[in-house]
Parts: structure tokens; sequence; C-alpha cells
């Protein structure tokens, strides 16, 4: 059966430990799946190593200082957990409106940073505008990479080495996750911008962080928009306006849906509408 | 290797490779043909079952990650012989089915939500229903009737409204 469509084969591994033991083994053939609702859409037939029993990568901790994630917690995992948690609002709102709920269910969080050709994928923008950082493990030991940092070597990273947790630091930040999907159910949206920001007693822009999603074939930071709002009103309408001076940046992807130009276009509107949710 | 779920209550062993897709292993090997492969992409929900009774996209779903969990087809539900489940008794009296494609998999979407939350509200109907696309009916008539099947679950047997 191997190298048919359904053959690979899959070992559920128990353990951290098992599974880079499973890993090492198969080496270049192997991969790591977690929830395979990324990898089913096109199975190539390598040998998949299962870690979405394995406990602890499913772990999410509310610490006073920082959110700690494991990277097979699933969408609605994660949504649930922070659902009481004001200052992570942007990331519950990213996981609990992405796909549909049958997907929610089972597509976990590091799946959706894996996912190197996804560029729709709803977490990424979220967890860049909360300054996460990521956890990889492998035969090494454990590196800590910022979100940016991984998501420019993702493609490359070795099927040894595991996403096993992400760390979201615990800011008082005002945040929002806004999307637009050409159908309003179920559909994947064509851009995407998520917020944070803290603001001063006179309603003036402390510090902000602005990141795009599925407009680029990655997610990224708008460093121009957020150098532009620095001391300024945190206010939906100026916001947008600054914002369609500040669009030409973009390398929009051109997709099947809308032409790239339609991505960059609506830009504006999303970040007029994030604010607005962010202040509500 | 062989591998056993369990299927509407009852252990099976099953023999395809474990990458096969959960929907693939229910229509083709154990002959179950309620839930529909159409979209393999997770957009249609028309292959929804339930795994430990939580809605699934079925078509994404190794059967191997299924191993020792719990899965329920829309065979498990009622039939005209021995009694419609309230939510499907609701459909017919909504006259809610046209083609019928869609509709093992939102019923089985519906089934999940109304066993989590008796009191589901029309908006939480609706979100359970973002991944369950129907050509037909446009879709009024199934909220109403999964509005009526929740009121009916509501009510405590025999009680009049």
């Amino acid at each position: 059966m191997a190298g048919s469509a359904n053959g690979g084969g899959l070992y559920l591994a128990t353990s951290l430990p098992d599974a880079l033991a499973a890993l090492a083994e198969r080496g270049a053939a192997g991969a790591p799946m977690a929830g395979a609702t990324w990898i089913m859409r096109r199975p190539d037939g390598r040998a998949y190593v299962g870690l979405s029993r394995i406990a602890a990568l499913r772990r999410i901790a509310v610490e006073p200082d920082q959110v700690r994630i494991g990277a097979c917690a699933t969408h609605a995992e994660l949504a649930a957990a922070l659902a009481d948690l004001p200052e992570c609002r942007v990331l519950a709102e990213a996981a609990g409106r992405s796909a549909n709920p049958s997907v929610r269910a089972v597509a976990t969080v590091g799946g959706n940073l894996c996912a190197h050709d996804f560029a729709a994928a709803d977490l990424v923008p979220a967890l860049l505008c909360l300054d996460a950082a990521v956890e990889v493990t492998g035969p090494g030991g454990t590196e800590r990479l910022s979100l940016a940092d991984f998501l420019a070597m993702r493609a490359g990273l070795e099927p040894g080495r595991v996403l096993t947790e992400l760390i979201v630091p615990r800011q008082a930040v005002r945040s929002a996750h806004t999307r637009l999907p050409l159908r309003v159910a179920g559909d994947y949206p064509v851009a995407m911008v998520s917020l944070a920001a803290t603001v001063d007693g006179g309603g003036r822009v402390e510090a902000v962080r602005l990141a795009v999603g599925s407009v680029e074939p990655v997610a990224r930071r708008w460093p121009e928009l957020e150098e532009r709002l620095q001391g300024q009103a945190l206010d939906p309408d100026s916001v947008a306006q600054a914002a369609k001076g500040l669009l030409d940046g973009f390398q929009a992807r051109d997709g099947v849906e809308v032409p790239g130009s339609y991505r960059v276009r609506v830009l504006p509107a999303l970040v007029r509408r994030a604010v607005a949710a962010a202040l509500a | 290797m062989a591998m056993q779920i369990t299927v509407n209550g009852e252990a099976r062993t099953i023999a395809a490779a474990p990458m096969t897709p959960l929907v693939e292993v229910l229509r083709e090997e154990l002959f179950l043909t309620g839930a529909k492969q159409a979209c393999s992409e997770g957009f249609c929900g028309a292959c929804t079952v339930l795994v430990d009774d939580q809605p699934v996209a079925a078509c994404l779903l190794p059967v191997g990650l299924v191993e020792g969990r719990a899965v329920r087809t829309v065979e498990s539900l009622g039939t005209a012989g021995d009694g419609l489940s309230p939510l499907q008794a609701a459909m017919l009296e909504h006259d809610a089915v046209q083609c019928g494609m869609c509709f093992p998999g939102i019923l089985m979407a519906l089934t999940g939500l109304l066993e989590r939350r008796p009191n589901a509200s029309e908006a939480e109907i609706r979100s359970a229903l973002a991944g369950n696309i129907c050509r037909c009916t446009g879709y009024e008539r199934i909220i109403e009737a999964a509005l009526a099947a929740s009121a009916a679950l509501r009510q405590p047997e025999g009680a009049t409204p």
C-alpha cells in the first residue's frame, strides 16, 4: 500500500518522546499529524505520526502572565478556554469563528500554524497581534521562537521537529479579529485584520499591533499603519482613512474567489470594523 | 492491522487503511450510506457525523484517529417504523426536506447541538449549521423545524404547550 493515497500509514503516538522516536525512525518519509483536516484535503502517502492523543499537547494553561496553549488543542477548545479572558478576545474570536463547527471541533492550533500553504489561517494574524511565541521540540531539545520567525522557517521544518506549544503574553489590550468571507457561513475569508492596542486616558494609542491575514501568502504585521497610529486617537473612521494611504506595500495573492487587488481594497473597511469592535 | 471503532452502539472491526476518510469507511465498508461524500474539503457538511457526541466532517477525519471512539450516523436516529426523533418529526412536520443530499449531515449537526443545548436559540442553530450547505430549501424551514424541535425537547413528556 506504500505510496497510495491512503496507504502511508498512521501511528498514534502516546507521549511526546514516543512521537519524536517514531518520527526519527521514519525520517524523511514521516510527518507529524494532529487533527488532519488540512492534510486530508490532499493526502500524500507519507507515514504519519498522530499527535492528537498526547494529553500534554492538548493542555491550555492560563497563568498570571501568559497563556500556554498546547499545539494539539482544537479551535473549539481554545475558544472555550479563552471565553472569559478579555485580553485574549482577538484570539477567542479567531478560534471561535474560523471555518465551521465540525472543522473547529477537530482542527488544531498547531496544525493551523504549520499549514504553510494555507494563507487564510485565522489564528495566525490573531497570534501575531498578541505577540505570541512558539516552542518547537526535536531530538536536540526545545527551542523558543517568535511567531514571525516560526512562520519564516516553518516550510523547511524537518519532520522530526514538532511544534509543541504557543505562549501568549497576557497584556491589558483592547483587541478584535475581523474577517471578510464572501459568504457569511463557513467560507475562507478573503482578508482578515487582527488588532491589539492599549490607549491612554485620553483615548490615544500608546501601543498597537495590527496583523493582516489572507491577503499575502503568509500573514504579517502592518508596521506602516502601526507607526502612523502611535499617539493618535483610536477612532474607527480616522484609522480607516490612515489605512487607505498605506496600502502600497501589500503583494496580494490572486485567487479563484477574488483578485489580489480586492483583498487590499477591503482592508481599510476591515480596519474600521476592527477598531470599532475593539472599542465596543 | 485491524482496528476497532464503535458505530451506532456496535463494536466494529475495520479493515481499511488508517488514513482512509471515515466517511469512505462508513459508506463502503459498513454500508451506512446516509453520510454523503461530496466536497471532501470540509465545506459542505453532507458527511457530518457525531464522534464522541461532537459533530465532525467525516471526509477530513482519517479512520485511524477514530480508533476506540464512538461514531453515530444518521442511521442511529429513528425510522418511520420505530418512531422518529423529535428533530426528525419536526423536519417532517415543517416539510423541511427537499432533495435530501444535505439532510443526513444537517440532522447530525443539529442532533449534536440539541443534545448539548436543548434550549438552543435561533442564533445558535444558525451558527451550528454554518458548515452545512443546502442548495434547495433556503434554510428557513430547517431553522423553524429545529426551533420547534428545541421547544418540544424543553416540554416535559406528555405536557401540553
